[in-house]
């Protein structure tokens, strides 16, 4: 990978993953002593937040989706079951041939 | 009952089949929830959708446990989220806002005066290729498999689906940095 894309990945291992004790503690001094690497995790996390919430869009929209289908089975389901149900009445009352 | 740990791999492999599923057995217990106390089959929707957005981020965690049924973790979470939103609607005033309300209102929701904090970074996640939005999508909020996103998106391997994760954040990290440069000059 790039140098940069390098970059990305370190601070994305310190914001979203599993740094030992030890790469926390180096990282806080890291933070601390340079200016442009606090910088870009900042931005990064930002990045990350944006994501979130673009996630639960996404999700939010699928969700729609689902109901929408839900809604329209259960609108289905209901007029066969009406539908059904008049039609046994029907023939329940007509009067049966004679034997 | 499902185990947290299968739950958690159909959410994460499978999410519109799983999904459904939960949706069609658990939606009417929430209907009829919500509509036995104050609530509308629309409040019902929006709700249960809250609750969904709740359970599938904390399912998505690997530390993850299910105590109970899925629909019972989730009615209570609704349960939750419903009284909140009654006490919400409670406290909201029954008379029209007057001027000087509805003034310092409008003067809370302006947006923060530090332009970074400002900056709207949902909409340039909108505005990368589809392709790079789904990719990002899928790892960092979906928290699907690496491999699976690198099979779906046609990626020949997951470190080639790795790389080009990078190169979607910087994408959006460059986007980012161009908009706080220009609202900075301006």
């Amino acid at each position: 990978m790039r140098p940069a894309l390098e970059r990305l990945q370190l601070i994305e291992h310190h914001l979203l993953g599993r740094p030992t004790a030890a790469e926390a503690a180096q990282w806080r001094v890291q933070l601390l002593t340079d200016a442009e690497l606090a910088a870009d995790a900042a931005t990064q996390q930002q990045l990350y937040q944006a994501l979130h919430e673009a996630g639960r869009r996404q999700l939010r929209h699928e969700l729609e989706l689902i109901h929408r289908r839900f809604e329209r089975q259960t609108r289905r389901r209901d007029w066969l079951q009406t539908t059904t149900n008049h039609l046994r009445r029907v023939f329940s009352r007509q009067p049966r041939a004679s034997q | 009952m499902e185990t947290s740990a299968s739950l958690r791999h159909a959410l994460l492999t499978q999410r519109e089949p799983t999904l459904t599923r939960i949706y069609q057995r658990t939606f009417p217990l929430v209907r009829r929830y919500v509509q036995q106390h104050g609530g509308s089959a629309s409040d019902a929707k929006d709700v249960f959708q809250d609750a969904l957005i709740v359970f599938y981020e904390k399912a998505a965690a690997e530390s993850f446990v299910l105590s109970s049924s899925v629909s019972t973790y989730l009615l209570g979470i609704v349960r939750n989220l419903w009284r909140r939103e009654l006490n919400r609607r409670s406290q909201l005033p029954l008379t029209d806002l007057s001027e000087e309300h509805a003034q310092h209102m409008a003067e809370e929701a302006e947006p923060a005066a530090d332009g970074r904090d400002s900056l709207p970074v949902l909409d340039y996640v909108a505005q990368l290729g589809e392709r790079c939005q789904n990719l990002l999508l899928a790892f960092y909020y979906f928290q699907q498999p690496l491999e699976q996103i690198a099979g779906r998106l046609n990626y020949g391997s997951i470190r080639s689906a790795t790389v080009q994760k990078f190169k979607c954040l910087e994408r959006l990290r460059k986007s980012v940095r161009t908009a706080v440069a220009h609202a900075v000059a301006h």
